[in-house]
């Protein structure tokens, strides 16, 4: 309906006749001087009212409507809004459909989505939810209030069933989603785990399958890297040899940046399967490719890796950059200069 | 709205340009959205600073005593932000209700260390534990949350790849790494909560997010203001100086508006309050000539960050 149940016509409102609008007051420098159209003046200044006698009627509920299709990010609106389901005992299915229409319309809205989640926890049925969110998703597969509010849900009512068939849906459709990536650790880490050797080497071997797909995909090479940390990339069995028979046909600096971290991890176990001189060398050669061929945006980043590479391992004199970082012994002051460029 | 007040005046400051703006007028306006605590008191768990006075509550610019409503709460976000403003104005927050402000950011704080923006409840996420920090720095107070809790927040809010997620399990995100990491540089604590080797990788996780400008995750588009998220971050990590900076102001450049000024956050975009004052920062944290340098933790400039410091000393002389 044109109007609204605020018609702009003030001669129509009768069913309001009995409310006092409360304008805003600024003062007498207002300094954010928005020009609010006539419609939106008319909404508020009666919520203005309502809020003011803390009024709880049906006509209250339908101008947050009003008021929400005016500015969905008003937060305060909102809390009336759920004030009033309550104190009116409204019909919570009817809400969710509202919520739903809102959410398609204005996606990336912080209280559309959190006034779902209070609307599903009043109702305690997360049944639509995961249905819902693959919609959202489906519209942007990287929604970040869409994931949060999935992750919610299955941790809340424990749903992880069927979840890593659907990320792995959507790494088909879209290897490089790093949100799909995220979901994939989230869902495994809260079900099977890590720690059992079969499902870690089932990821390390779907995760080098989508690095020979798609090579130059930092989500995927990150997801590889965090999986192992725990047990130390240089520990792995045959690792290293798969990585680097890599190295012709996928080369990417994701790759190469890998076995400098791979190198690192021997260095720093002082692990015997490698000698440490030459594997400081490679790590070293490594850094030199990738600041002058395979990274160069990151030059001067792979130079300080490789200084700081020289002076925690190396056996000569330590190499030094005056702008490096202190060494970790020294505490770091919470207002710290800047350091100059 | 306060915090588009924050972006155009501490934008103002790192343009040097602050005089153009009628100051006393301004520490009124923003002393008249403080929700202050009404005369017995019990409000005070909602005290903070409004986000503007759209709930109608009367104009009242003073120390309080503040006139009860039901629904008037401070935002944690406009508390911050509304500190800020009158710091970078060079007010003294003589007329803050400092504990009263204390008392409602202790109240927005939730057991596993994270933060509401309002006592009436909302989304918990890093922005508000960066807020809440903030809060406690400006006002050289941390009796305003639980710091213990809030440090086991951001750990367990690191993820698999080292970047930080806006909480535990989500991806991580140049924003909420941003947030982490400098509300653990404002507390003091940044080399007891991550080992170094865990500072490596948040180093690499960050800079990595360099295309040009900066991105906020991986395989996303680059964003303006990410120059600033990730930019500062390095900065407090010490590693800004080894990222390329052609690459970066080329591309903040490039998302300037030739008509009417500005920063979005891409080229032949809508410019906007947000993107403008990240633009800036972004180009201060390089050095850009005629800019002011911002202090990357607290997101002021380093003037206004003096003149904060300068205060903190008098009140503790006055408190021994």
């Amino acid at each position: 309906h044109m109007n609204g149940i605020l018609s702009v016509f003030k001669t129509d409102r009768k069913e309001w006749a009995d409310l006092e609008p409360v304008p805003q007051d600024d003062g007498p420098n207002p300094v954010v001087k928005i020009a609010y159209s006539e419609k939106f003046t008319d909404v508020f200044d009666m919520f203005r009212a309502l809020l003011k006698n803390d009024e709880k009627s049906e006509r209250a509920f339908a101008l947050t409507a009003e008021a929400i299709e005016l500015n969905a990010a008003n937060y305060t609106v909102w809390h009336y809004r759920r004030v009033l389901l309550q104190a009116l005992d409204k019909d919570l299915r009817e809400e969710m459909k509202y919520i739903t229409a809102i959410i398609e319309d204005q996606p990336k809205n912080y209280q559309v989505w959190h006034h779902r989640r209070m609307v599903v926890e009043w109702l305690n049925d997360p049944s639509e939810e995961l249905q819902f969110v693959a919609e959202i998703l489906s519209q942007d597969a990287k929604n970040y209030h869409a994931w949060q509010h999935r992750q919610w849900v299955m941790q809340e009512y424990k749903l992880w069933d069927g979840e890593l068939e659907y990320v792995e849906e959507l790494l088909e459709e879209d290897v490089r989603n790093n949100s799909a990536w995220n979901q994939r650790h989230f869902v495994i880490s809260h079900t099977r785990g890590y720690s059992d050797s079969a499902i870690l080497e089932r990821e390390v071997q779907y995760t080098l399958k989508q690095i020979k797909k798609a090579p130059h995909n930092e989500s995927a090479w990150n997801y590889l890297n965090g999986i192992l940390q725990d047990g130390g990339l240089s520990s792995y069995p045959g690792l290293l040899e798969q990585v680097t028979e890599l190295q012709d046909t996928c080369s990417s600096p994701y790759l190469t940046a890998f076995l400098v971290d791979l190198y690192e991890d021997a260095l720093e176990t002082n692990s015997s399967s490698y000698d440490q001189q030459e594997t400081l060398n490679k790590a070293l050669e490594l850094c030199k490719l990738l600041a002058e061929e395979k990274d160069t945006i990151r030059r001067e980043y792979w130079n300080y890796v490789s200084r700081s590479l020289q002076n925690t391992y190396g056996s000569g004199d330590p190499v030094a950059s005056s702008s490096d970082p202190p060494p970790p012994s020294s505490s770091q002051q919470p207002d710290t200069e800047p350091s100059d460029p | 709205m306060l915090t588009i007040v924050f972006f155009a005046l501490s934008g103002l400051d790192v343009l040097d340009a602050l005089d153009v703006v009628d100051k006393p007028s301004l520490i009124e306006w923003i002393y008249s959205l403080q929700v202050l605590p009404t005369d017995d008191k019990s409000n005070l768990s909602r005290c903070g600073f409004r986000g503007s006075s759209h709930i109608g509550v009367p104009y009242n610019s003073s120390k309080g005593p503040g006139a009860p409503h039901t629904y008037d709460s401070g935002h944690v976000a406009m508390t911050y932000t509304g500190l800020a403003c009158l710091v970078i104005l060079g007010d003294d927050l003589s007329r803050v209700c400092r504990e009263a402000c204390l008392a409602g950011l202790r109240a927005l704080q939730l057991e596993d260390g994270s933060f509401y923006a309002v006592p009436e409840g909302s989304e918990n996420d890093m922005r508000f534990v960066y807020c809440a920090a903030c809060i406690c720095f400006m006002l050289d107070d941390w009796s305003g949350m639980d710091r213990q809790r809030a440090i086991d927040y951001i750990r367990r809010s690191t993820s698999y790849d080292s970047g930080i997620g806006q909480g535990a399990g989500l991806e991580s995100h140049g924003g909420s790494t941003f947030c982490a990491v400098a509300s653990l540089c404002m507390m003091g604590n940044l080399q007891e909560v991550f080992s170094e080797r865990e500072l490596k990788r948040i180093r690499r996780w960050c800079i990595l997010r360099q295309q040009n400008g900066f991105h906020g995750r991986p395989n996303k588009p680059v964003d303006t203001c990410y120059s600033f998220w990730v930019g500062a971050t390095l900065e407090l990590l010490d590693v800004f100086q080894y990222t390329n900076f052609e690459k970066n102001r080329s591309y903040i450049l490039s998302t300037q508006d030739r008509l009417v000024g500005g920063f979005a956050k891409w080229p032949d975009s809508h410019p906007d309050p947000l993107h403008t004052y990240f633009g800036i920062c972004g180009l201060s944290l390089m050095g850009e000539a005629e800019l002011q340098k911002v202090h990357p933790a607290l997101n002021i400039s380093v003037r206004a960050f003096e003149s904060l410091r300068r205060l903190h000393e008098a009140w503790r002389q006055k408190s021994t």
